[in-house]
C-alpha cells in the first residue's frame, strides 16, 4: 500500500503548489464571475450569468476583443518571423554574434514599466525623439500615441522589441539542434540556400516555432503593462486590450464580478486557441529529423 | 572595580529593556498617501514634527502613487486585510468607502476637537457625507492658471494680458503658438481632468450637481465647454495632444518651459515654482460666463478595521496635520490652500505670501469655490470621462454626441449604484 502511495508523496508538493496558485484562483474567478462584489463588502450576492450578459452587451468588451485580436494577429508573426531571421544569422559561433545575442536579449530582462515609460517619451508627439528626427527630415510629426490608427502599431513595435530577444535565444537553441549532416547532404544535392531553409531548417525548427507560437499568442492576449503605462487603453479605447479592460473594470470601477467574468472568458478563449493551434499546426510538427 | 562594572552593566541592561519597552508601547499608524517630490518632502517634515511632539505614536508613511492608484490598491488591500490605518482620499472618490463602512465615522472625534472651529467651512464641508464626517481635510485646492513669463515675453505678450474668457485664453495661446511654435513651444497645455471640471464650472455648468446628484454632462454649457477645450487640440492646435492621453506629460512639458499656459491644481505650485522660478506667474481660472471653481484635493480618513487605540492615535495625527502649524508649513511648501483659519497668520505662511508671488491666487478664488459631487458613481464617471475627453480632443467624436452618450451611461450607472 505504502509503496503504491510513494509516488504520490513525491508529486504532492508540486500538486499542492499548482492547486493553490493555479486551480484555486481559476475556480475562485469562476465563482466571483457569478456574483456581484466590489471588494469592500462581505456580501457577494449570486447574480447568475448577469455579468456575462452585461459584458457581451457592452461595446467596450467587443472593442477590446477586436483590438487584442489585431494585436495578436500582427505581433505574433512579426515576432516569430523576425526572431527566426535574426536567429538564423546569429546562430554562428562568432564573437560579434555572441555579443549581439546578449544585446538583443537585454530588453527581455529589463523592467517592462521602464521600457514603456522610455518609449512613451520616445514616441511623444511634440517632445519625442522619433518626431524630432522626422521633423528635421521634413516628414511632420505623426501623433504616434494619440492617433487611433497608429497607437496600436507603436505598442506592437515596442512589444516586439521587448520580447524578440527571448524568441531569438530559443530559436538559436532549436537551430543548433539540427544535425549538420542534413545541411551537408542538401549541399551535395545542390540545394540552394532558400530551398535548404524551406526544406531542412523550417521543418526541423517547427517544434520550436510551435512552442513559441503557443507562448507568444498567450502573451499577446495577456499584454497589460505596456498598454497601461503607454496609453492606458487610449486614445479613446484604440488600444484597450482585454487585460487592460479587465483591470479597469475590476480595479478602477470596483466591479469584481464583471472583471472575473472577463477573466473567465479570456481563459476559455486561450484554451480554445491552444486546442485550435494543436489541431491545425500540431500535426505538422516533427520532433525528430 | 568589579562591583562598579556590574552596576554599569546592570544599569545598561535596565536602560536597554526600558527603551525596548517604550518602543513596544509606541502605537504605529500606517499611512498611505499620494505625495512625492516637493509635496512628499513637505509631508515627511509634518510627520517628523508630529512624531517629535507625540513620541508614543509612530507614523509610517507610504507613497502609493496617484489618487487612482491609491484607490485601486486600497480596494485590493481591504479583503487581503493589509489595508493601512489612515489614508489620503481624493474628495470626490471617498464616497464609495464611506458608504461601505470601510471608513470610520470621525464625527465624534471632530465634534470633540477644537480644530472643528478652526477649519474653514469649505474645507470642513468636503469631509461630510449624509451628515457624517468621514475625512478630515488635508490638502485642499482649486485649479489656477499658470503662465510662463519668459514665453509670454518672447511672444510679445504681457503677463497681465486679459485672460478672463475662453476667447482671451485662445487668443493668447494662438499668439504664442504662432510666434514660438517653430521652437517646439505650445500655447497652452491640454487641460487635465481637474481643470476641465473648472472650465465647465466657469461656463456656468457642472458635471454632476453636488446637491442633487443630477447628471449635467449633456447640458448645453457643459457641451460648449468641452467643445472649446477640444478645439484647443484638434482645431486650433495650440495644445499638444501629448497632454490629452497623459496628463503627467502635459505637466512635465510646462515645467520644462515648453508651454506658455497651463491650468492645474494650486497644489502643484511648489513643484512648478521649483522648476520655473520667477518665470512662474499664477492667474485665476477664467470666468467665461461666471466665476466658479471646483474645490479639489483630499482628506485623511481612518480605516474602520483598525483597532481602537490605533484609530485614536491616527486621529491625533489627522488633527495635527490640519493644525495651524502643520497647515501653514504645508501651504508654504506646496501651494495647497490654507484650510485652517489660523494658518495664514503664522510666520511661515506670512513669509510665503510675501516671497512667493501667486501663491495667494487660489485663496482669493475661495469666495467662488464650490465642492463637488462625491456619491458612489462619481468614481465611475471620472474613470470613464478620460475616454470621452480623448475622443473629443483628438477629433474622433463631436462633443455633443459623445457627452450625450456619456450622460446616458452615467445615469444608468447611477441607478445601478443606487444613487
Amino acid at each position: 500500500m505504502l509503496r503504491k502511495l510513494t509516488p504520490y508523496f513525491f508529486v504532492a508538493p508540486l500538486m499542492i503548489f499548482i492547486a493553490v496558485f493555479t486551480y484555486v484562483p481559476i475556480l475562485t474567478s469562476l465563482n466571483l464571475s457569478l456574483r456581484q462584489w466590489n471588494f469592500l463588502t462581505p456580501d457577494m450576492p449570486f447574480v447568475g450569468l448577469r455579468n456575462y450578459e452585461e459584458l457581451f452587451a457592452s461595446a467596450d468588451f467587443w472593442n477590446s476583443l477586436w483590438v487584442t485580436t489585431l494585436f495578436a494577429v500582427f505581433s505574433v508573426p512579426l515576432r516569430l518571423g523576425a526572431a527566426l531571421a535574426i536567429a538564423s544569422w546569429l546562430v554562428r559561433e562568432t564573437l560579434p554574434a555572441r555579443l549581439l545575442r546578449g544585446a538583443l536579449f537585454l530588453p527581455s530582462v529589463t523592467s517592462t514599466v521602464s521600457i514603456a515609460v522610455v518609449f512613451s517619451w520616445v514616441f511623444s508627439t511634440d517632445y519625442g525623439m522619433v518626431n524630432a528626427v522626422l521633423a528635421t527630415l521634413g516628414l511632420g510629426r505623426p501623433q504616434w500615441l494619440q492617433d487611433p490608427h497608429l497607437a496600436l502599431w507603436v505598442l506592437i513595435l515596442v512589444n516586439t522589441w521587448k520580447q524578440i530577444g527571448y524568441d531569438i535565444v530559443i530559436y538559436i537553441a532549436g537551430l543548433q539542434a539540427i544535425p549538420q549532416e542534413l545541411y551537408d547532404a542538401a549541399a551535395v544535392d545542390g540545394g540552394r540556400r532558400f530551398h535548404v531553409f524551406r526544406r531542412v531548417t523550417m521543418p526541423l525548427v517547427m517544434p520550436t516555432t510551435y512552442f513559441l507560437l503557443v507562448i507568444s499568442v498567450i502573451e499577446a492576449f495577456q499584454v497589460f503593462t505596456i498598454v497601461n503605462v503607454m496609453t492606458r487603453g487610449g486614445p479613446a479605447g484604440a488600444t484597450d486590450m482585454l487585460v487592460n479592460l479587465l483591470y479597469e473594470i475590476g480595479f478602477e470601477l470596483f466591479d469584481i464580478g464583471r472583471g472575473s467574468a472577463l477573466a473567465v472568458i479570456l481563459f476559455v478563449l486561450l484554451v480554445a486557441l491552444a486546442i485550435l493551434k494543436s489541431r491545425i499546426i500540431g500535426r505538422k510538427v516533427h520532433y525528430e529529423a | 572595580m568589579t562591583r562598579k562594572l556590574h552596576s554599569v552593566i546592570a544599569a545598561s541592561v535596565f536602560a536597554l529593556f526600558a527603551t525596548v519597552g517604550t518602543a513596544e508601547a509606541a502605537t504605529t499608524v500606517k499611512f498611505w498617501h499620494t505625495f512625492s517630490k516637493t509635496n512628499g518632502e513637505a509631508l515627511n517634515k509634518i510627520i517628523a514634527s508630529f512624531e517629535a511632539a507625540h513620541p508614543d505614536i509612530d507614523v509610517e508613511p507610504e507613497f502609493v502613487g496617484n489618487y487612482n492608484d491609491l484607490v485601486a490598491k486600497l480596494q485590493a488591500a481591504i479583503p487581503a486585510r493589509r489595508a493601512p490605518d489612515a489614508v489620503i482620499l481624493e474628495i470626490t472618490r471617498y464616497g464609495l468607502f464611506a458608504n461601505n463602512n470601510i471608513l470610520t465615522d470621525l464625527t465624534p472625534y471632530v465634534d470633540a476637537d477644537p480644530l472643528k472651529d478652526d477649519l474653514y467651512d469649505f474645507a470642513r464641508e468636503i469631509g461630510v457625507i449624509n451628515g457624517k464626517n468621514y475625512v478630515v481635510p488635508f490638502n485642499s485646492s482649486t485649479p489656477v492658471l499658470y503662465l510662463n513669463k519668459d514665453i509670454f515675453a518672447r511672444a510679445g505678450l504681457s503677463v497681465d494680458t486679459p485672460l478672463k474668457t475662453y476667447d482671451d485664453i485662445l487668443k493668447a495661446a494662438k499668439t504664442i503658438q504662432e510666434k514660438l511654435g517653430a521652437e517646439g513651444i505650445s500655447g497652452i497645455g491640454a487641460p487635465g481632468q481637474f481643470a476641465r471640471w473648472g472650465l465647465v464650472m466657469a461656463n456656468d455648468s457642472e458635471l454632476i450637481n453636488p446637491k442633487t446628484n443630477e447628471i449635467l454632462l449633456d447640458k448645453p454649457n457643459t457641451i460648449e465647454a468641452y467643445q472649446w477645450m477640444g478645439s484647443l487640440v484638434n482645431e486650433y492646435k495650440v495644445a499638444s495632444p501629448d497632454g490629452v492621453t497623459d496628463e503627467d506629460k502635459g505637466n512635465a512639458a510646462f515645467m520644462a518651459g515648453k508651454v506658455g499656459m497651463d491650468m492645474d491644481s494650486t497644489g502643484s505650485y511648489g513643484g512648478r515654482r521649483k522648476a520655473l522660478g520667477d518665470n512662474l506667474v499664477v492667474r485665476p481660472m477664467p470666468c467665461n460666463k461666471v466665476c466658479s471653481v471646483p474645490i479639489g484635493g483630499a482628506g485623511i480618513g481612518i480605516m474602520a478595521s483598525s483597532p481602537k487605540e490605533v484609530q485614536d492615535a491616527a486621529y491625533k495625527f489627522v488633527s495635527y496635520a490640519a493644525s495651524p502649524e502643520a497647515n501653514a508649513a504645508w501651504f508654504a511648501a506646496t501651494g495647497y490652500l490654507p484650510i485652517n483659519k489660523k494658518s495664514a497668520a503664522l510666520p511661515v505662511a506670512v513669509k510665503a505670501l510675501e516671497s512667493q508671488p501667486g501663491i495667494d491666487v487660489a485663496i482669493n478664488s475661495l469666495p467662488y469655490a464650490h465642492g463637488r459631487a462625491r456619491s458612489t458613481f462619481v468614481t465611475w464617471m471620472r474613470t470613464n470621462e478620460y475616454k470621452v475627453w480623448q475622443s473629443i480632443a483628438l477629433g474622433q467624436r463631436k462633443a455633443d454626441e459623445a457627452l450625450k452618450d456619456f450622460a446616458e451611461q452615467t445615469r444608468k450607472e447611477s441607478q445601478r449604484a443606487g444613487n
